[in-house]
């Protein structure tokens, strides 16, 4: 009793241990018969490809023998899946072309297996995302762009309203003239451009197009060629449209060039020629007043602090002579001395001494005050008047009284002062060198007289 | 005999330690990237277009309907294989059982057993429903 209990006590354990352990096995197929091919991974020769949402929402597998079977044996592809632990087949159905199968699951892994009479089944692993084959492009539409000239061509392809394969495919077009070599162009969009300049004028061109899955997840073979479209170049019109266009552009950099010349000329000219013609200037009366005003150079002594006025001589002017005999008192005596100048009182003569230094044009004007009226009434030409040294310059001219003439003694000695014989016409001395005056710089512009003692604002419009 | 009985409930507790424990019906294993980059590319597309298909019937699904079986479409957090496959099988088992256009149906029977092969789950009751 004992050992029976123990018999079956190891037997019922071992029975539970081989139940779970093994579990169920085998596998079923559509047909039925329970049998399953072995994982036996032959590499027996058969090509296929997937084309997803073929139709509706079924996907399509075919599939061909690369390499014939032998005739007297029977044999069948189909495609299974693994689930579980056992296989599920679908059998392809056999065309003339091929076998083909319409199957809904894209996703899990799956096997083509192939049954022969003499072999047992051999299976090859497939995944379906990794050998599918685009449907054909079409619709080609050629558009020649004259402007650009360009032309531009489009397709379509089914799988824009598709759900798989929508913006995942690279197109090829392929594009020739009559008889020629193939030319190539990809894209991932629906429309490729092609230059005008090269392709030949008044030619006929032919196109085609195919697509491929872009590989980011899908991959698989090219399409096959869709139906192609021809389509004539223009003509050598446009051509000349390029010339006219050369000429533009010619016109248009000599056009620039021209207006930078002209903006140069403005620029440099503006000024001197164009605003004064264009906008001429209107008398400034602050301008002028300044200019009559102008304040003196800084060496200038505008003092009236009478010891400031030390070295000056000033001569009494008694007297007025005229110029007549004032020209011929002076040749005599029209060297040039380098006395020192002597003070000098009295004589209602007032003469105007100028001096200018050579080397500097500042000049010290002083008013002579009034000559005595026995000093010789002396017009010195050149003769210093400065306490600097070095070589002066000097002219005189005098504004002389009209109402006193002085009386001039041709004995008298001269002294070293400086004397000025009073004129009876008082006139301009011509001025030597340069001289310049700064006090009265119109009068030496012009012959003071009494009708000339007024300056009117229209002689300083040329100072301007 | 009294040992013969003795002797089998023995067993018991052995062969509940030696059964295999198969607590979940999903493959093991880290899959995350493999499961994202087939719902990117052919899972997203069929739910997309279910839920196109389903605007149509929204109104007819759910006019004077108790939702007393919305709550098995819920995702639970950190157990969100286990959720979608709860509601993948539940969706099988649902709407075969109502009389919903053919169309529809179908789409989401697509979409039901495309979530299970991606997550390679399998529903409690397997093989009818598939």
């Amino acid at each position: 009793m004992l050992r029976m209990t123990q018999t079956s006590t190891v037997l019922s354990v071992f029975a539970l241990l081989l139940h779970t352990t093994f579990g169920e096995s085998g596998c079923s197929s559509a047909d039925g018969d329970g049998t399953c091919g072995d994982d036996e991974s032959d590499n027996f020769d058969v090509d296929c490809f997937s084309q997803l949402e073929f139709q509706s929402s079924y996907s399509r597998l075919t599939c061909n023998f690369t390499e014939l079977p032998p005739h007297d044996t029977n044999h069948t592809l189909a495609l299974c899946s693994k689930e579980d632990r056992s296989y599920v087949c679908f059998n392809m159905e056999k065309q003339e072309d091929g076998y083909f199968l319409q199957f809904t699951d894209i996703l899990s892994n799956k096997y083509v297996c192939m049954d022969s009479e003499m072999k047992k089944r051999m299976c090859r692993s497939l995944v379906v995302t990794d050998i599918v084959k685009p449907e054909v492009p079409f619709g080609i539409n050629i558009t020649y762009q004259k402007e650009a000239n360009e032309y531009l061509i489009r397709y379509s392809t089914p799988h824009s309203w598709k759900k798989y394969l929508k913006d995942r495919l690279r197109h090829q077009v392929a594009y020739r003239q009559e008889e020629g070599t193939w030319k190539t162009i990809e894209s991932p969009f629906l429309q490729v451009k092609l230059l005008g300049k090269n392709l030949k004028n008044d030619a006929s061109y032919e196109v085609k197009v195919r697509s491929q899955p872009n590989g980011d997840y899908f991959k698989g073979p090219w399409s096959e060629w869709s139906t192609s479209e021809s389509f004539r170049t223009a003509r050598e019109q446009h051509s000349t449209e390029s010339y006219s266009s050369m000429a533009m552009v010619v016109l248009s950099i000599l056009g620039f060039m021209f207006s930078i010349v002209m903006i140069v000329l403005m620029i440099t000219f503006w000024d001197n020629r164009i605003k004064p013609a264009v906008w001429p200037n209107l008398p400034d009366h602050k301008k002028t007043l300044e200019q009559l005003c102008k304040k003196p150079k800084n060496n200038f002594d505008i003092s009236f602090n009478p010891e400031s006025f030390g070295y000056v001589h000033i001569h009494k002017v008694e007297g007025i002579r005229s110029k007549a005999e004032l020209e011929n008192f002076l040749q005599p005596s029209t060297a040039p001395e380098t006395n020192l100048p002597e003070k000098l009182s009295g004589s209602d003569l007032k003469m105007i001494s100028v001096l200018t230094d050579k080397s500097n044009p500042n000049m010290s004007v002083a008013y002579g005050g009034i000559w005595p009226a026995e000093t010789q009434c002396r017009l010195l030409g050149t003769s210093q008047f400065a306490v600097t040294e070095g070589n002066l310059g000097s002219s005189t001219y005098e504004v002389c009284h009209r109402n006193r003439v002085p009386q001039c003694n041709d004995d008298s000695n001269l002294s070293s002062a400086h004397s000025l014989d009073p004129l009876g016409q008082p006139g301009p001395e011509p001025l030597n060198g340069d001289t310049v005056s700064q006090t009265l710089p119109t009068s030496e512009m012009r012959s003071p007289s009494n009708e000339d003692a007024y300056v009117t604002m229209s002689s300083f419009y040329k100072i301007q | 005999n009294p040992a013969f009985f003795r002797t089998i409930f023995w067993v018991l507790p052995l062969l509940l330690v030696l059964c295999p424990v198969n607590s979940s019906s999903c493959a093991m294993g880290n899959r995350t990237t493999e499961i994202r980059v087939k719902y990117e590319n052919i899972l997203s597309h069929d739910i997309n277009e279910l839920v196109n298909v389903s605007a149509e019937y929204r109104d007819k699904c759910c006019k004077n309907k108790k939702h007393e079986n919305s709550k098995v479409f819920f995702c639970n957090d950190t157990q969100e294989i286990e959720s979608l496959q709860s509601m993948a099988c539940n969706m099988l088992k649902f709407f075969h059982k109502q009389k919903i256009s053919k169309n529809f149906r179908w789409k989401a029977a697509l979409v039901s057993c495309g979530t299970l092969q991606v997550l390679q789950c399998k529903c409690e009751r397997n093989k009818k429903e598939k």
